[in-house]
């Protein structure tokens, strides 16, 4: 075991952990952030997304002692400060872009850091950032609507 | 488990001594891992400051082994790299093209990995090291086989090196999937050429990939279409079984042997086309 130290959501934490622990694992449950979800173990299906320093990447695909020092924003820290949703995840909710859920997570997101690249995307645009995530439930469409609708809202 | 993670290259060097997996990106590392088993040993090479970025230098550029899809896709290459880029876009998605690596793809050594024949017609080099030597080896001899390169245990590779290109050398990439993202090479093809001012092929460089055990360049074809007037390859480009050498398409679940090899030759002549088109635009 060994310990690792990392910025989660604006705050330090610490946890300790095994060697082959997964970043989505740490979050999860070293940090009772369950809003990560783990989908696949291929690193295919987008549903454990997180922000390292700023980028997109799949929280699965990345040890937690690699994230030592780095800063980490999970679904959690998208909130607001007083709890309520954020842009996108308003969004999301008022164009119905979800319906299991499963996959909201890693939308949101990948959305999240599709707007900082890119704050005015295509419809292709979105779709194209999107590949790395895959909901079997939308079909995609209120996906799109939902972070078209995130741009105009910012 | 002991899990290193070097900072510069003298003590990532040093780390290979005793027998270790090296990972980088981990995007092909963990997909991999069978039961979850993990290696004894890890020396995590994304961090290490000589292997991260792109320079540009008199022989030309260094690409660090550790640089991610999406610096290459970001650094402001010539036209010469369209093809790389290209494919850069295309390994798995943006969250792995975030954290994948140039030498990690290159060292799985997977028949489908998209970045493998740009990097074979720009003529690019490894550079390998290990605490007390360095060696360069073309992308060409480094590729032995599915998953099998020319690594020894204590060493890394710690660069790509792709030599100057002349000023009107233009590139392209083109891959064949069952769909359009997110998914593994049926056939891929990767073309880099320069057009003379009298509008004749000048040189040209293809690689086909996914259709042999390496990707492989295809010299015959390369002869047979220099020096041919490039304006006229745009209306027709023939080619015939004997000028792709050394394919042997495997049939496997993403498509059949004869499917590949009749895709193969449809995809050279878009591929050559485009690279054409490009070339025609900035001259
Ligand atoms: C969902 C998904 C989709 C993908 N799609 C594609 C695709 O479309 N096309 C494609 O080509 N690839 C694809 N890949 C594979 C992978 O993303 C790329 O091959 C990537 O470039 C690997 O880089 P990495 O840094 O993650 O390698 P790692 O997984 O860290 O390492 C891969 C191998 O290389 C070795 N290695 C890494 N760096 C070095 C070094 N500097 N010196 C010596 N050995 C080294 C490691 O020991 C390991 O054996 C996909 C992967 C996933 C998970
Ligand atoms: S859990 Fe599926 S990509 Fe990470
Ligand atoms: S809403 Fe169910 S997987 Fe996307």
């Amino acid at each position: 075991m060994a310990t690792v130290t990392m910025t989660v959501n604006g705050k330090s934490v610490s946890g300790e952990v095994e060697g082959r622990t997964l970043l989505s694992d740490f979050v999860r449950n070293n940090l009772n952030l369950t809003g990560t979800h783990i989908g696949c173990d291929t690193s295919q299906c987008g549903a454990c997304v997180v922000h390292v320093n700023g980028k997109a990447v799949k929280s699965c695909t990345m040890f937690a002692l690699e994230a030592e020092g780095s800063s980490v924003t999970t679904i959690e820290g998208m909130a607001n400060p007083d709890g309520s949703l954020g842009t996108v995840q308003q969004a999301f909710q008022d164009n119905h872009g979800l319906q299991c859920g499963f996959c909201t997570p890693g939308m949101v997101m990948s959305a999240a850091a599709l707007l900082e690249e890119n704050p005015n995307p295509t419809e292709t645009e979105i779709r194209e950032y999107l590949e790395g995530n895959i909901c079997r439930c939308t079909g995609y469409h209120n996906i799109v609507k939902s972070i078209q609708a995130a741009a105009a809202a910012a | 488990m002991v899990h290193i993670f070097p900072e510069n290259l003298s003590s990532a060097l040093a780390s290979m001594e005793i027998p270790a997996k090296v990972i980088a990106g981990c995007t092909d590392f963990y997909p991999s891992l069978e039961n979850g088993h993990v290696p004894d040993r890890i020396v995590d090479v994304s961090k290490v400051d000589e292997m991260v970025g792109i320079t540009k230098t008199t022989p030309g550029w260094r690409i660090g082994g550790s640089t991610t899809w999406t610096k290459i896709i970001d650094y402001p290459f010539p036209p010469a790299f369209d093809g790389l880029k290209a494919a850069a876009r295309e390994v798995g998605s943006i969250q792995i093209q975030n954290t994948g690596t140039i030498a990690g793809n290159i060292c799985n050594a997977s028949p489908a990995a998209d970045g493998i024949p740009p990097l074979l017609t720009l003529d690019a080099m490894v550079e390998v090291q290990s605490a007390d030597s360095t060696r360069l080896v073309n992308v060409e001899d480094f590729v032995l086989g599915p998953r099998k390169v020319d690594l020894g245990t204590n060493e890394l590779v710690t660069a790509i090196w792709v030599p100057e290109t002349r000023n009107n050398t233009t590139s392209s990439f083109l891959k064949l999937g069952s769909r359009k993202y997110l998914v593994i090479s049926i056939a891929m093809v990767a073309v880099t050429l320069s057009i003379s001012p009298q509008g004749l092929i000048e040189f040209l460089n293809i690689a086909v990939g996914s259709c042999s055990p390496v990707a492989r360049r295809m010299p015959v074809l390369e002869k047979k279409l220099t020096g041919l007037r490039a304006e006229d390859l745009l209306d027709d480009i023939r080619i015939e079984v004997g000028d792709l050498t050394g394919l042997t398409p495997i049939t496997d679940i993403r498509g059949t042997s004869e499917y590949r090899q009749s895709a193969v030759r449809e995809l050279c002549q878009s591929t050559i086309r485009d690279a054409i088109v490009k070339s025609l635009e900035i001259t």
